[in-house]
Order: structure tokens, then sequence, then C-alpha cells
């Protein structure tokens, strides 16, 4: 089927449910970011032990995002949340260029899961709003996207604090969904 | 009977190896904007809405006159273009689509179209140039983009083989085919590249083998880079 037709097709059928995963390394900001797509106060986040789930309307798809935890103990539990997973959101802190080679590893990681195969991935160019982001070109670098060829990828500047470049992210998910 | 049987099978493989098709990558590329997406879903008849800004990789794949042909979709903005190189090694041709109905940007479209053609790895290998947006009132035509790119003179310098094709990506969403002159030049570039294959894969595979081993030696530096950073982190979290 083409995309087209499977888009007419998912649209025609509302609340068709999606499983969304929010994945990242810890303070990427990953529940701001949930919290924003739910219209949520966004003030105090704490690190997340184990995750946050909630649901999201968004061009007639219910998406069912499940926000984990990203701190160093917790990420051999990622794997748990793969099953049935529709697109891949991996948050990033764009300030944190230190931490670029080790995200970009753990990301490695989790895209050479066989549940995870061919599933889309969304990278959230989080903060923005910081002076010393960094540029799409470099994240790409630093995080050596160009070594995955299995599946599309995109890079969509973000700020979860003010919400810029959160919808154009949604709206990027809701294009791309796995062909089934 | 059992060699009946063998010589069965040897000539089922030989249909086997015969039916084999032939991989071809393509690489698609131009400014941001210029419909280069919208051009793919065209080509392998998935035509789009509306298409978002690519600021990635987005690959498409089609089965085409015995080749497996895939097409990478890159993202054209000035901070994603960077990541092109990378792609570089493993391309037989190259799609560059121009949005015609934008003159201001000719200067930058020509910079970007030099410096791809002037790359070791693109050199020589086949380029459709897709002069896009043609419905657009007051668009240049196939003479203005080719001067106003300076195509002969890059092509000849770098011996691309070229072809230049006025077009309008976005025909078809109304007709559900791909537009008839972007047909036409994909099926030239593909024409073009089957003929030159021998030479050309020759090039990708020694490029891709480049690549591979220049890779490995980077992840391995990288891991241990972060297998140190590890170590360090431990030790400190003793203390
Ligand atoms: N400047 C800025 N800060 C942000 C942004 N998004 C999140 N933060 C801050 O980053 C910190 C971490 O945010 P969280 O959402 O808790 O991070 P997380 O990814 O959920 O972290 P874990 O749950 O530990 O995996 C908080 O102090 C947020 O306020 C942003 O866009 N800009
Ligand atoms: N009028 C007109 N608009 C077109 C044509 N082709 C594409 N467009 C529009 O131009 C815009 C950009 O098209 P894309 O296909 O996203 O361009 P792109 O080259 O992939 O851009 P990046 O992904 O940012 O590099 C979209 O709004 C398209 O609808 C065309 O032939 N005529
Ligand atoms: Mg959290
Ligand atoms: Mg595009």
């Amino acid at each position: 089927m083409g995309l087209l037709s499977l888009l007419r097709k998912l649209k025609s059928a509302p609340d068709q449910e999606l499983r969304i995963l929010l994945l990242g390394l810890d303070n990427a900001g990953k529940t701001t970011l949930l919290k924003k797509l739910a219209s949520e106060d966004i003030t105090q986040t704490t690190p997340t032990q184990g995750f946050n789930i909630k649901s999201v309307q968004s061009d007639g798809f219910k998406l069912n995002v499940w926000d984990i935890g990203g701190q160093r103990k917790i990420r051999p539990y990622w794997r748990n949340y793969f099953e049935n997973t529709d697109v891949l959101i991996y948050v990033i802190d764009s300030g944190d260029r230190k931490r670029f080679e080790e995200t970009g590893q753990e990301l490695g990681e989790i895209l050479s899961e066989e549940k995870l195969a061919g599933v889309p991935v969304l990278i959230f160019a989080n903060k923005q709003d910081l002076f010393n982001a960094a540029p799409a070109s470099e994240i790409a670098e630093g995080l050596q996207l160009h070594t995955i060829r299995d599946r599309t990828w995109q890079i969509q500047a973000c700020s979860a604090t003010s919400g810029e470049g959160v919808k154009d992210g949604l709206d990027w998910v809701c294009k791309n969904l796995k062909k089934k | 009977m059992s060699s009946l049987l063998s010589k069965m099978g040897n000539c089922l493989l030989l249909l086997g190896l015969k039916k084999e098709k032939r991989p071809v990558t393509l690489l698609l590329v131009g400014l941001d904007n210029a419909g280069k997406t919208t051009a793919a879903k065209g080509i392998v008849g998935e035509p789009m809405e509306d298409v978002a800004p690519t600021v990635g990789f987005a690959p498409e794949n089609l089965e085409y006159r015995g080749c497996e042909v895939t097409i990478y979709d890159l993202g054209g903005g000035s901070k994603i273009r960077p990541v092109w190189t990378k792609y570089f090694s493993e391309i037989h041709g190259v799609i560059f689509v121009v949005d015609s109905s934008d003159a201001s940007r000719l200067e930058e479209c020509k910079e970007v179209l030099v410096k791809l053609l002037s790359d070791k790895k693109i050199a020589g290998k086949p380029i459709l140039v897709l002069a896009n947006k043609q419905d657009v009132e007051g668009a240049m035509d196939e003479v203005d983009v080719v001067e106003g790119l300076g195509i002969e003179a890059v092509v000849n310098k770098y011996k691309c083989p070229t072809r230049v094709e006025t077009c309008t990506a976005t025909t078809t969403r109304s007709t559900n085919k791909p537009d008839k002159p972007i047909a036409d030049g994909f099926r030239w570039l593909i024409d073009t590249i089957v003929v030159h294959y021998a030479v050309i894969n020759k090039r990708v595979v020694k490029d891709m083998e480049r690549e591979r081993n220049h890779q490995k030696k980077e992840m391995e530096e990288r891991k241990e880079r972060l297998l140190r950073l590890r170590l360090e982190r431990e030790r400190a979290e003793k203390r």
C-alpha cells in the first residue's frame, strides 16, 4: 500500500492508536517535552525513575507517548519498551556537546535491536533556546547519524520549554509512520 | 535421475542469478525547498499532498528496469548540507533539483553544484538536473537555468554525463503519474548508469571499502574514548 493511501485510511479511522517511544540521555528534556505535548505545566520535572505515559491527539491520530528515564542505571530497561513501537523519538540536549558521542552510541545500540527494525527516528534537538545549541550538521556528525541506512531519520530543532519546533516534529511523526 | 535433478537445479540457479537485480544508488540533492522530496514521492508513486522540509535522510526504494534503485533524499538546508558528503562513496548517479522560480538563490545554487561535482567521489558520474517549478509564473526556462548555474562549464570540467529537464514535480498530485519530464530524465539517468555500470560500480565498491575501513577505525576510537570516560567516572564515584 502506498503511504498516501495508508494515511488516508488512517485518517478515515479516527483515533488510530500509535505507540511513540521517547528515549534519550538523562536531562535531555524528555519529560518536559511530554508535558508540553500534553499542555501541562512544565516548571517542575524531576529525573524519571521509571516511565511516564500520556496520550496526545494529533492529525486524527491518538499518539500514546512513552517517556522512559534516561539515567545510566535505567538505560538497560529501555529494551522492555521496544515492542510495537511505531516511531522512535530520540531527545538530545543540543547544548551538551560533551555527551554527543555517548548519546550517539546509545542510539546506535537501540537501532540495532530487531524489535525496532525499520522504525523511523525523529531526533528532537532540544534546548535550542540555549545560546550554545549545536546546529543540525554538528548533531548529525556528533551522533554519527549517517551510519543509519535502514530507515528514515530527521532532526527537528526544538525547545521543550518554549514549545518551538515541537509541533513540527509531531507533524513529521504523523507523516512517517512505519509502513505496515 | 539424480544428475537430471542436479542439472535442473543448475538451471534454476542460473535463472535465479540472471534475475538478480543490479543495485543502483542515487543521490537526490539541491537547495532546500527545491522540490526534491516532492519529486522523489512522484518517482516512487506515492505522491504527497504536503511535504515537510527534510532535515535528515529519507531513503526511497523502487525496482526499475532490472535495477534495485535506492534514492537518498537528503535535506537541502544549509544546516544539514554538510552530511551530503557522507553518502558520496555509495552513489552511482545524482539527481540535482533546482527551484526555477527562485532566481535570487541561483548564486548559492551554483556554488553548491560546483562543490558537489568537483568532489572526487562524484566527478564523472551521471547527473540529472531537474529545473523544477515550471508551473510558477516567470519561472526560468532551460536556457536561463543552464546559463545561470554555469552547468555547461562545470559538467564539462568534471566530465559528468548530464541531462537537464524542465519539470513540475507537483503535477503528480493531480494526475497520479510522475511528471513526464521527470520520468524521462529518470529513465535516462538509469540507462546511462546501466551502460557504464561496470566502471561506476567499480568506483563505488572501492570507495565504499575505503569508507568502511575509515568508519570502523573511527568507531573503535570512539568506543575507546567512551570507555575511558566511563572508567574515570567510576573512579570518581568511588571516591
Ligand atoms: N533551556 C532549556 N531547558 C530545558 C529544555 N527542556 C528541558 N529543559 C530542562 O532540562 C532539565 C531536564 O529535563 P527533563 O525533562 O526532566 O529531562 P529528562 O530527559 O526527562 O531526564 P530523565 O528523566 O532523567 O531521563 C530540566 O531542568 C528542564 O527544565 C529546553 O528546551 N530548554
Ligand atoms: N509550484 C510548485 N511548487 C512545488 C513544486 N515542487 C515542489 N513544490 C513545493 O515546494 C515546497 C518544497 O518542496 P519539497 O519537496 O519539500 O522540497 P525539498 O527540496 O525536498 O526541500 P528540503 O527537504 O528542505 O531540502 C513544497 O511546498 C512543495 O509543495 C512544483 O513543481 N511547483
Ligand atoms: Mg524524565
Ligand atoms: Mg525534502
